[in-house]
Formats: structure tokens, sequence, C-alpha cells
């Protein structure tokens, strides 16, 4: 079976996708899973009303199945109990639809996720909360530091012409190192910021940033580069997901 | 209307082919083995349909090898080659950004005692002769590099390439399937050892391919038998298809440069006209060094799966690099090896066109493209946090 081949219930659902949207307010509970670095997002936004599904919106980055799944997904969770919300599987969701092809299921996995993320954030926030510690993350050694010193990492920048059409990841050390990923810009389509906090601090240098051609990788850390002899790929640790990947640069730059 | 910018996946046998092929699946449907004059018709059909894909990319006859197709010449000429020379050295090198039948024979060549490296691309997708140089050392027996990027493409420096894996006396194959009929392609200008080539990548029967073996470099066979093609590829002749492939290869001599010409002005105008309608999009590949036919664009916050199911519900078919649309739901390697995310290779779409697109189809795209990007943006929690 294709990776496409839908039924016409899936296609229906992609089509017109029931309830696509955001909901605020304090009954609200989000739930998020998946992550878009692997590849899909999805965003559940429950509004309880005694212990019912009152509204039920999503959103999603995904395939057609996955936006199809979320779509029957919140249809199905409409009205019911949140424990009766909580009981509803993957298979139920697939079988509203007419079947799915087999290795989209996971795709169903992840809406049914998103709902139950949902739930269980609401029931928790209905507990006495206890105090959370901040825990404060190690600054790790980057491996390969000493090897590529200057072959490709830099601690300090003389002329910003050498990065000309380079792909460059400028690691978040301060207000400097954003102001030097904006302007990176003006000399190669690819700058990579790497942060590691959720949210850059608002107002300048910050907003600037956001705004422009500048890919902002949050809550990350660079584990490893590696290379031949000079920088080819570094190692990322997403944070959030505790997930690893490559990723292929040519320059990385780490201000004091 | 139905409307195909796949070109890149699959063409149709042209009409006129056709046309060649048929009076040899009954009329002279002969052997070219066989000693009688049925099969000396075949023979001769043979001979002078190699002589004319021969003197098409610049070699000469005895240098042609008919076989299944492109994925096989790949196989026999990377598997040939290493098998047969390995008491030269151990040492492959190949690209990052290979067709994806390259990849997985490197990975056999691994888990056969060979050793491989991988070149590096820049951010458009360039092979970059530095980082090749870094790489070949005294066991390093082949290079390959294919003529252009089957996904992305960008057209790779292959004159130079070859020229000095000629230096360093290692042997050079390139695969030109994405490039054939698109580009002149010549062996001796090129300085390629080895070459794969397709025949329904120039609108001839699929089935078919050849491989190109320099004289003088020696490769074991992969498939034995009755000794056909000089004993490098046995098997009886497919010779309606060889016949077909001749045909599509004369077709090509004549109408490549007024089609290519035509070719680009579709892709610059698209590519231009998507840019300009289209927010937070941006073009994937080089900017000049890239094949004519080809437009490849990646959207933020939008996944290429839901793209190419939105354009087939216009009857519209493109292609994505989205790893939802792909057997093992990894994304596309050659995406990832320009640098990119995972999330941003996800929103990519790939559009080539071919013989029988027009004029309108631009129009018909950059009437649609749009909206659907705008609908499925409004679906996406990614392009929310980047509009803040």
């Amino acid at each position: 079976m294709k990776s496409t081949q839908y039924s016409e219930k899936v296609l229906d659902h992609f089509k017109n996708p029931r309830n696509v949207g955001t909901l605020e307010g304090e009954d609200v509970s989000v739930g998020r899973v998946g992550n878009p670095v692997c590849g899909d997002l999805m965003e559940f936004y429950v509004k309880v009303k005694n212990d019912r599904i009152e509204d039920i919106k999503f959103k999603t980055f995904g395939c057609g199945s996955a936006i199809a799944t979320a779509s029957m997904i919140t249809e199905l969770a409409r009205g019911k109990t949140l424990e009766e919300a909580l009981q509803i599987t993957r298979q139920d969701v697939a079988k509203e639809l007419d079947g799915l092809p087999p290795i989209k299921m996971h795709c169903s996995n992840l809406a049914a996720d998103a709902l139950k993320d949902a739930i269980k954030k609401y029931q928790e926030r209905q507990k006495p909360q206890p105090g959370k510690e901040d825990v404060q993350k190690d600054r790790r050694e980057i491996a390969g530091t000493e090897k590529f010193m200057n072959k490709g990492l830099y601690r300090q920048i003389t002329d910003l012409n050498e990065f000309t059409d380079r792909r460059t990841m400028v690691m978040d050390t301060g207000e400097r190192s954003m102001k030097t990923a904006h302007e990176l810009t003006r000399y190669t389509p690819r700058v990579i910021f790497a942060t590691k906090n959720k949210q850059l601090p608002t107002g300048d240098p910050g907003d600037k940033l956001k705004s422009s051609a500048v890919k902002i990788l949050y809550e990350s850390e660079i584990l490893e580069i590696k290379g031949l002899n000079t920088v080819e790929k570094v190692v990322v640790h997403d944070l959030n997901e505790d997930e690893e990947y490559e990723l292929f640069v040519d320059s990385i730059i780490i201000l004091p | 209307m139905s409307i195909y910018l796949d070109y890149q996946s699959s063409k149709p046998v042209d009409p006129r082919v056709i046309d060649t092929m048929t009076p040899y699946f009954y009329d002279k449907f002969g052997n070219p083995s066989s000693l009688h004059s049925v099969g000396d018709t075949a023979t001769e059909v043979l001979e002078r349909s190699r002589e004319k894909i021969a003197r098409y990319i610049g070699a000469i006859p005895e240098e042609i090898i008919f076989t299944s197709g492109a994925t096989e010449s790949n196989n026999q000429a990377l598997i040939g080659y290493a098998l047969r020379n390995k008491n030269k050295g151990n040492h492959v090198i190949i690209s990052e950004i290979e067709h994806i039948s390259i990849h997985n024979i490197a990975k056999y060549l691994e888990r056969n005692g060979f050793v491989v490296s991988k070149i590096p691309v820049n951010q458009f997708g360039r092979v970059s002769l530095e980082k090749l140089a870094e790489r070949v050392d005294e066991k390093t027996i082949l290079v390959s590099v294919g003529y252009a990027s089957n996904e992305i493409g960008t057209i790779q420096p292959i004159a130079e390439i070859g020229k000095f894996c000629r230096e360093k006396d290692v042997v050079f194959h390139s695969d030109i399937v994405a490039a054939e009929g698109l580009l002149p392609v010549n062996v001796e200008t090129d300085n390629i050892d080895l070459l794969s080539m397709s025949s329904n990548d120039i609108y001839g029967p699929k089935g078919l391919g050849i491989m190109y073996v320099r004289k003088g470099i020696r490769v074991n066979p992969l498939i034995i038998g009755g000794g056909q093609e000089r004993g490098l590829r046995s098997g009886t002749e497919n010779v309606p298809a060889i016949a077909g492939m001749a045909k599509a290869v004369e077709i090509m001599e004549q109408d490549m440069t007024e089609e290519t010409r035509r070719f680009s002005e579709y892709r610059d105008r698209l590519i231009k006209g998507v840019l300009e309608r289209v927010p937070r999009c941006y073009l994937n590949g080089h900017p000049q060094e890239r094949l004519p036919n080809n437009v490849h664009l990646r959207f933020d916050g939008i996944e290429g799966e839901s793209l190419l199911l939105s354009f087939k519900e216009k009857d519209i078919s493109v292609s994505t690099g989205s790893a939802c649309s792909s057997k093992t739901l990894e994304p596309s390697h050659t995406l990832i090896a320009l640098g990119l995310l995972h999330e941003e290779a996800h929103g990519s779409l790939e559009i080539t066109f071919g013989r029988y697109n027009k004029e309108g189809d631009v129009d018909t795209i950059l009437g649609v493209l749009p909206d659907i990007v705008k609908r499925l943006r409004k679906l996406s929690p990614l392009y929310k946090e980047e509009m803040k």
C-alpha cells in the first residue's frame, strides 16, 4: 500500500478539517506532542466544563493523515468526559477513518497522544502543585573544540566577509552573538542561531533576529563538532525532546 | 485538465519512439545471437543503435553496455569495478547527495570490505573539489558523483572532478540520469570513465539503460550467462527497447537546445513568481548552476505531503522531499546534506518540467499555489510561532 493511498474519509477530513484553531481561557488546557525537528507537531486545545470536554481545537504540522486523524479525534472527543476521552485509542481513530496505510499509523498516535497530554495537564492543574525545582543544566564541553579551532570554529571574528555563502551557526552567548547572527545575513543566506533558552528576550536585538532570515534553534545545545579536517557538521542536542541529530554547517561562531 | 509536473520521476515514451519500437516485437523479433537472417536483422539494429547512443555521449560503440536501467548500470559500474580492482585499493568516494541507488550500493560495498567516504556539499548542493581532494588517499580506487542532483537540480563541476580524478589515477563514475536530455554530456570533455544512463529519462521506454565503460577499464560482470555484451551483461538483448532508446537519442539531438530553452523560461518565471507571491518561501539548490527544468522550493511551517495532496485535489502531479511521502519516513538525504533541519526538509515542493508542458502550466501553478500554502499554514502550529 502506498503511503498516500488514503480512504475517502481521510481525504474528506484532510480537505475539510473540523475544529482547526486555538482556544484561550482559564479552563483551557493545551497538549503538545511531537517534534518539528523530526517532522511532526500536534497541538490540542481542550476546554473543560463539569469534567466534560466542552470545546476542542487543534493545529498540526504534519502529513495528510496527521491532519485527518487530528480532525477525527476532535469529533470523537467533543462532549465526552475526561475519563472517556482518555480511552480513545489510535485504533478507534483509524477505524472511524476507514483505515490508514500501515506506515501512517504512527500519525494517529500523535493525535491521540496530544489529546491525552492536554487532558493530563488539565487534571494535574486541579491537584495541588508541588514546588518545581529549577534544574540548572551543566554547561558541557563541546567535543571537537580543540581540533576545529580556527578551522571552521571561531571564538572571535575579524572579517565577516570570510563567512560569505557559508552555512554559519552562531551560539547564543548574549546580545553580541545575536547582533553578529543578524549581521551575517548580509553575507550568507544561511545563518543558524542556537540557544538553550525557550525564547529570546523581548526587545532589540532578539526581536530583530526573530523577524530576520536567521533560523533560530530554541532549547538546543551543541554536543560535538564533526568533519575531516575542517568543520562539516555538528551534533545538536534538542533539550526539549532530549534528542540528538546532525546538522551540516561550514562554520561555528562561539563568542566569549 | 490534469497537469503533470514530475518529469524527474517518470516520463512518457515519445510516440515517435513507440513507432520505431513496434516492428521489433513481431515482424523483426530476432535474437541478435542467432546466426540466421532473422537474427542478423536484430544484430543490425542492435549495433546501429549502440553506435548512435555512443556518439550521443562522445563514446565509441565498444564502450556501451546495454542494461535494464540506470540502477543496474550503477550496480554494475560501482560493484563491478570495485570487485575487479580491489587489489589496487579498497576506498570508494561518493557525494552526500547521490541518488539513493548509489548510497545503497555504497552500503553494500561497506558490508563487503570496502571503505566509503562521502563528500559534503555546500548550501547550494555543489561538491567542492577541495573536500574531494581531502578524501582521496593511496587506497582510493573510485569516485562517483552524479552529473546533477535528481532532487534539487544542482549541476556538479563534473569536468573538473573528472580531471582531478585522472590526475590522481582514480577512476571516475557519473550517474547522468538527472541531466541527460537537459545538458550536453560528453565523456571526453567531462573526463568520465564510467557512466550510467537510462532510456526513460530521454523519453525512451523503461527497463533499459546503458553503462559506459572507458576502453581499458576492467569491471567484473554481475549478471552471468550466455556472454552477451562482451560478457559484461548476459541475457538476450532487449532489441525493441534498444531501438527505441536510439530513436529517443535521435530526437534529443534535434530538439534538446530548443526544449531546454523553453524549460528554463518556465523555470525562471515560476521561481520568480512563487517567491514574489508567497512569503517565507525559499529556493533549494543552486540559483544558477541548476537543471533547466528543475524548481525546488520550501515553505516555512508546512509539510510536503499535505502540499502534494492539495495539488492532487486539483489534478496536478508534483513531488516532495518530505519524509511522510517516502517509504522509510526519513526526510530526503539530499535536503539534509544542504544543511536543512528535518522540519525544513519536510516543507519542500519539487516541480520538474518536461516535453509536454505548456506555458500555461506555469500560470496554473502560480494561480493555485499561494492559496494552498495559505490554507496549510492556517493549520500549522509552527507558522503561528514564526509570525509572532
